[in-house]
């Protein structure tokens, strides 16, 4: 049957990447249907439910500056937060919490049901419908055609999965889901290039069967870090713990013995699994030399005993699982409630994506999440809301926007992806980010928001917060211009004894704070007390600013510096091998990638300086030659 | 169409060859270049007769300035040419303080790329300019390597290793702080950023030392006994070329002789006659022939056409070797024994004839004949990347003396790597990545 109802954009999927496409694009003023298998799972945590970390926490901050809903459902679930490298500078600190997985679905099941323009529907989607290159719709597994200029596909969660647990194997998606076999089939007949992955997951453990009492005990940070811009710490449920242990000479036995048993050792798995994620038997391996491997004891809810060890992901046979689990310190009792497995699955090259997301082969279909060969909910929701945007966009006829690689780690993490491909689950470190310092976690709103406001997903209430921040912090910069230390005073003395400096003439304070000793907010109690009374987080800011001055504008410097090259855009019609001088080897590879920019270009692997020269002087031949 | 933002220099004139030697500086710096190095504000498209100064204001060179305010120029930007009296030793000093004050070392082709871009060819003047770009690229690279000693690049490649061992460190810290491997915690950090900054201090110190081009080719002629060479010596040292130093050593023992050829300096080593032998102090001559030849840049290896043998001792394969037939005056007819290498060049000592030749065949091992950029711009290139590397570990280490930023001095580290990637080929964040994950058991 045709369904009468035209959409503008189609969402398939209702993960992390769907959940946040379906809801970005009915806030763009797409009239939006999300199709999902079950309603009842969207916005499901399918593995271990935890949100943030270094580089994923940022990710998260960017997606709540530009009005998406994972910060604000991870505040509503998280049962425990932390702020990882605290003791390290601001940019690379990193909110990571463990979310109740049933009170984070509700609450993008809340956002879901409360969005104006956003339609669900529970079918499993079996067929795209493509009309001369274009995709048009979607067909449901009952035969119900949806129609649409443009679909957004995340159904990536294990497609064409194969489930390995020792010697057994069997087809399967998440583990207890249905594998997306009809739809991963028909895709696989599309001009799409297809790759496989591995991943792995620790066995599960009943929470009761654990003796905690010989057990490190790891409780949230105070101060609790919060994720969204809008959300506070009265946000959270009830706050429980987690605990640490570690394997021993003993568990690396058991699994040695086991090694012939592993799919992973004895050829079974072809997928390429994670480099920064192994199995257990992958680190008694790799690192023979290590006699013990932390695991964290995270709990799944709070009102599950089912507790998450991470750190001992498996594809050994049950029985193996079970000795080496009990050879663990607190582990002795443990009863497995969800034996370990690895897990192969479908990717599609991301470098067949344009930077919007959209797929070069079929117009209007765009791709979100784990089918892009990425992992990690964080990674998904950040795709999916640039998938989502975009296909709004490009119904209404509007250029395409994703942010640029020193605008947000959104932009390194596209960017990586369309220009660099993926040979591993992809997931976000900052070491990827080559302007870390531009992208903190504390300045993602100021990175994004405006620029939110301007695409029309940033509501009033946000946009409110977000002027009165930003104009407070401008206020404070301007402000500390004119407080001074001036020598012999009491202040300059106690400003000297409390931060250890040596002051030789008289300064301002915004220069001051350039000094690595010198901190804000006490310089301020003693210099301005005027000023204390201010938003943390506007302080903290001007702080941030102040600290990183020097490497700030330095970076800043080099991007405007490349900006007009690297923004330069290139002809989506060019024949490579037609460029004067330029080796047939990037030739061939500039062919197959289509950069849209002299950038993305730079960045693809091989590609030298010196053939970036050759293709602006192609560029300016080809301009002349035109006005000629 | 974009406009660059830095500025870049070069030597526009050949390396080595003619009286007159030309630094062309092209950006938005040139005229504050211009200002720093003749000491004077320079009126546009004015001949300027001045002294080239240094930064402690001593005289480089004397010659003409030139400055051309965009977009009126070669490039279409600020230009500033500086006419010296050539020189490749005086041209390089001049370059040296051209990037001293901010310019950076030109890429190949990069002044006729940027012509290009903003205009200043038309299409039928472009057609090669892609090609200029790509042929000098492959030949400014060979003259790089070859503008340095085989240990200095040895050395620089130690340094990088170190460099990256240190950030593998450095960024797994940062990025798998729940792991139980932080470095940060460890003194040998700091200890091995202070080390790893004086590597490089060392590192320029000795390439500043090494240079071949400055100090000249080592250049030592071989043979057996009575084959001519140090008649050879003496010729290449005579009226046409200035002598430096001499020092002489007993004929069983090496001669010296720093000479200038062309303006292209060259230190040249005649041996003892390098053959078998009882004699004690003999023995010890040729014991030191050996080393010289193993330490020279390039051999000359003389054959006597009346008598034509080869040395039993041996000749290094790693080192590029010319084989000079001498004494053609007397025989021209010569049956050279099957061990023989073919011989490059004939000539006569005596009668000087083939003399000419043998002085152009040094002049083109020594690198005059190199690409248009030249071997001393690509060395220039690669001191720029040294010291950027070395100020950048400097920092590094303030930075993980001082404060608990270390995201700082790895952001230093970074840049470090950045400016060697030039020298040593690319290597990204998921290089570094992997290095992390081969050397560190992370993740959960």
């Amino acid at each position: 049957m045709l369904y009468p109802n035209i959409y503008d954009v189609i969402v398939v999927g209702g993960g992390h990447a769907g959940t946040e496409a379906a809801l970005t694009a009915a806030r763009s003023g797409a009239n939006t249907l999300l199709l999902t298998h079950n309603i009842e799972t969207l916005g499901q945590m399918s593995c271990n439910p935890a949100i943030g970390g270094i580089g994923k926490g940022h990710l998260v901050k960017e997606i709540d500056a530009l009005g998406g809903v994972m910060a604000k459902a991870a505040d509503q679930a998280g049962i425990h937060f932390r702020t990882l490298n605290q003791s390290k500078g601001p940019a690379v600190r990193a909110t990571r919490s463990q979310a109740d997985r049933t009170l984070y679905r509700i609450a993008i099941r809340k956002a879901l049901d409360n969005q104006d323009g956003l339609t669900i529907f529970e079918q499993a989607v079996d067929d795209l419908t493509i009309e001369n290159g274009r995709v048009v719709g979607a067909v449901t597994q009952m035969g119900i055609k949806f129609s649409a200029p443009t679909v957004v596909l995340t159904v990536g969660t294990f497609l064409a999965g194969k489930i390995h647990v020792g010697e057994a194997q069997s087809s399967a998606g998440r583990a207890g889901d249905q594998p997306a076999l009809t739809l991963a089939l028909r895709l696989r007949e599309l001009p799409l290039e297809i790759g496989r992955l591995k991943t792995g997951t620790p066995p599960r453990i009943d929470g009761r069967t654990i003796n905690y009492d010989q057990l490190q005990a790891q409780p949230s940070d105070t101060p609790r870090p919060v994720f969204s811009f809008l959300g506070s710490v009265a946000d959270h449920p009830e706050q429980v713990q987690c605990h640490i242990t570690h394997t021993n000479e003993k568990t690396h036995d058991i699994i040695k013995g086991a090694m012939h048993r592993s799919p992973l050792f004895s050829g079974d798995i072809e997928g390429v699994g994670p480099r920064y994620c192994p199995s257990i038997e992958d680190k008694v391996v790799r690192f023979a030399d290590k006699s013990s491997h932390q695991i964290f004891i995270e709990p799944e809810g709070l009102n599950t005993h089912e507790i998450y060890p991470n750190g001992i992901s498996t594809s050994l046979p049950f029985d193996i699982q079970v000795a080496y689990v009990q050879s663990i310190k607190g582990f002795e009792n443990a009863h497995i409630t969800r034996p370990g497995y690895a897990i192969e699955y479908d990717f599609f090259d991301p470098k067949g994506l344009r930077p919007s997301l959209e797929t070069r082969a079929i117009g209007g279909l765009f791709f979100a999440g784990q089918i892009n060969g990425t992992t990690g909910y964080e990674e998904a929701a950040a795709q999916g809301l640039i998938a989502g945007l975009n296909a709004a966009r490009q119904v209404k006829g509007l250029e395409y926007w994703t942010p640029r690689r020193d605008e947000a780690y959104i932009g390194v993490l596209i960017d990586d992806l369309i220009t660099r491909g993926t040979r591993e689950p992809y997931r976000m470190f900052t070491s990827r980010a080559e302007y870390r310092l531009m992208l903190r976690e504390d300045n993602a709103d100021l990175r994004l928001t405006e620029k939110g406001r301007e695409l029309g997903l940033v509501d009033d209430e946000r946009w409110e917060a977000f002027c009165k921040k930003r104009d407070a912090i401008a206020t404070l910069q301007s402000q500390i211009k004119t407080v001074w230390v001036r020598l012999g005073t009491d202040e300059a003395k106690e400003i000297s004894d409390t931060m250890g400096l040596k002051l030789s003439r008289e300064r301002r304070l915004s220069e001051l704070l350039k000094v690595p000793e010198v901190n804000l907010p006490a310089a301020l109690k003693i210099l301005a007390p005027e000023l204390t009374n201010l938003d943390t987080q506007v302080v903290e800011q001007v702080e941030i600013q102040g600290k990183y001055a020097g490497y700030l504008d330095r970076q800043q410097a080099e991007i405007d510096k490349s900006r007009a090259q690297t923004d330069t855009r290139l002809p989506q019609d060019l024949d490579y091998t037609q460029v004067r001088s330029l080796s047939n080897e990037i030739a061939e590879k500039l062919n197959a990638h289509q950069p849209e920019t002299i950038g993305q270009a730079s960045r693809i692997s091989g590609v030298t300086p010196a053939a970036i020269s050759i293709l602006l002087v192609h560029l300016k031949k080809r301009t002349l030659r035109e006005s000629a | 169409m974009p406009t660059a933002a830095d500025t870049i220099a070069a030597i526009a004139s050949g390396a080595g060859r003619a009286g007159v030697g030309v630094i062309r500086v092209s950006g938005p710096d040139a005229p504050a270049i211009a200002q720093m190095i003749t000491g004077v504000s320079l009126t546009t498209r004015h001949a300027h007769y001045l002294n080239f100064k240094s930064e402690q204001g001593n005289a480089i060179d004397i010659g003409i300035a030139l400055l051309f305010a965009a977009p009126h120029s070669y490039t279409g930007e600020h230009v500033l040419e500086l006419q010296g009296h050539g020189g490749p030793v005086v041209m390089d000093q001049l370059l040296e303080r051209v990037l001293q004050c901010g310019a950076r070392a030109a890429r190949p082709g990069e002044f006729t790329e940027r012509a290009f871009l903003n205009d200043k060819l038309d299409l039928a003047q472009a057609e090669a300019v892609a090609d200029l770009i790509n042929a000098n690229t492959a030949a400014a690279s060979q003259a790089a390597v070859r503008s340095m000693s085989g240990a200095l690049s040895l050395a620089v490649n130690d340094a990088l290793e170190e460099l990256i061992a240190l950030r593998v460190w450095l960024e797994a810290a940062l990025d798998f702080s729940e792991e139980e491997i932080d470095f940060l915690a460890e003194p040998q950090v700091k200890q091995r950023a202070a080390a790893l900054e004086q590597l490089f201090t060392k590192l320029i110190a000795n390439a500043q030392q090494g240079q071949r081009l400055r100090d000249g080719l080592t250049i030592v002629i071989a043979g057996v006994t009575n084959v001519g060479k140090s008649s050879l010596l003496n010729a290449l040292s005579g009226a046409d070329s200035a002598i430096v130093t001499d020092i002489a050593g007993t004929t069983r023992d090496v001669l010296h002789e720093h000479i200038n050829l062309d303006g292209m300096p060259l230190h040249i080593i005649d041996t003892a006659g390098l053959r078998e032998t009882t004699d004690v102090v003999e023995q010890q001559g040729i014991q030191r022939a050996q080393q010289a030849a193993n330490t020279a840049d390039h051999i000359l290896l003389l054959i006597d056409a009346t008598n034509p043998q080869i040395p039993d001792i041996e000749l290094p394969d790693s080192i590029p070797t010319t084989v000079v037939l001498n004494k053609i005056d007397l025989q021209n007819k010569v049956t050279l024994p099957a061990s023989c290498p073919p011989v490059d060049l004939s000539l006569s000592v005596k009668t000087g004839e083939g003399l000419d030749q043998l002085k152009e065949h040094l002049l083109k091992v020594a690198g005059r004949d190199d690409s248009i950029e030249g071997v001393f711009l690509a060395r220039r290139r690669h001191l720029q990347a040294l010291n950027v590397a070395q100020e950048a570990c400097a920092n590094a280490l303030k930075r993980l003396q001082e404060n608990n930023m270390p995201e700082l001095a790895a952001e230093e580290l970074k840049m470090a790597q950045q400016a060697l990637n030039e020298i040593t080929g690319q290597f990204d964040a998921d290089d570094l990545l992997g290095r992390i994950f081969a050397d560190f058991c992370v993740g959960k």
